[in-house]
């Protein structure tokens, strides 16, 4: 089992994280595995993103007081629906395979549950994604496969829908 | 029945609220009262502004709206979410089929869309619609809707256009 990093502290996010955000979506390593692929598009999603720190709904990782992850609940607006919300997470790739999406998806899970209530959380990752053996690793399972969702310089790549009962 | 078709227009809007306001249509939708109704009709008929929803009329009077909910980044606009509705009294008139139709069309020409894919609650009728017309299935979330303690499924359909 991995350990956590020493000097690893998961704190709420805040609007100031927004540039740590905008600079790991803008690695083609990181971008690969989210919709985004030019600058005006990161922008809206750091936007959206972020956005939902208002609502404390979102954690960073913070390694020796610098940001290295980010996970966020997008809650649902609509009452019949706000019992489940999407996530989103992000880890800078020099910090990655350190064990710290681990501590935030665990951290955001435990805050999904006791904090919001929340029955179950879910996410969308495409095909290949690393962060498919974290979320089963966390209990998720499949509800949905779709082929081709992603088209990238005329390559198809599916998406898998997870969820997870809290 | 004199059935027409144009693209969804701003002043569409309040048909699409009393329609959804019907609770035996509200039922299928996630909203559940006026404010998110307002919420979810503020969003629908915003997309009239790329052009990418259709209203249908009975003698020039909105009877059906639908709309692709085109997406905003480069590497999806190839698929697309839509959704659809046709005021009660019309139902079963075959409005909602010709309505799809249009709307394929317009995903297929219009915005080069080769996926086109819905959400809709286990047990709506209109299910049986989306099936003829090709549409099939590629998820279940069980506990999608929750309501009275009690959690309905949401389906996952698609179609290759």
């Amino acid at each position: 089992m991995k350990q956590e990093p020493v000097g690893l502290d998961i704190r709420y996010t805040y609007v100031t994280d927004s540039p740590y955000l905008r600079q790991w979506l803008d690695l083609p390593q990181v971008q690969k595995w989210f919709p985004v692929s030019e600058e005006k598009e990161i922008e809206d999603a750091v936007q959206c993103w972020i956005g939902f720190s208002r609502y404390s709904c979102s954690l960073t990782a913070v390694l020796d007081g610098v940001p290295c992850g980010i996970a966020t609940l997008f809650l649902m607006p609509y009452k019949k629906v706000a019992h489940h919300a999407l996530f989103k997470l992000v880890v800078d790739p020099q910090y990655q395979r350190r064990g710290i999406g681990t501590s935030l998806l665990k951290n955001l899970k435990h805050l999904a549950k006791s904090y919001f209530r929340l029955d179950l959380i879910h996410t969308e990752v495409f095909e290949g994604n690393p962060l498919i053996h974290l979320l089963e690793a966390q209990g998720f399972q499949i509800y949905a496969t779709q082929a081709d969702y992603v088209k990238n310089q005329g390559e198809y790549l599916g998406r898998i829908l997870y969820e997870v009962y809290l | 029945m004199s059935l027409t078709f144009r693209l969804t227009q701003p002043e569409d809007a309040p048909f699409l609220s009393l329609w959804l306001s019907d609770p035996h249509i509200l039922c299928w939708f996630p909203m559940i009262d006026a404010r998110e109704i307002e919420d979810a009709v503020r969003i629908w008929i915003g997309y009239s502004k790329i052009e990418s929803g259709l209203t249908a009329l009975d003698n020039g009077e909105p009877c059906g709206i639908a709309n692709l909910y085109i997406q905003p980044y480069a590497k999806q606009k190839h698929t697309c979410l839509f959704s659809i509705i046709v005021k009660e009294e019309m139902r079963g008139k075959g409005v909602g089929k010709a309505l799809l139709g249009q709307l394929i069309s317009l995903a297929k020409e219009k915005f080069q869309i080769e996926i086109l894919h819905l959400e809709v609650y286990e047990g709506n009728p209109a299910q049986h619609l989306y099936e003829k017309m090709g549409f099939v299935l590629f998820g279940r979330q069980s506990h999608f809707i929750k309501e009275d303690g009690r959690y309905s499924a949401k389906l996952l359909m698609q179609k290759r256009l």
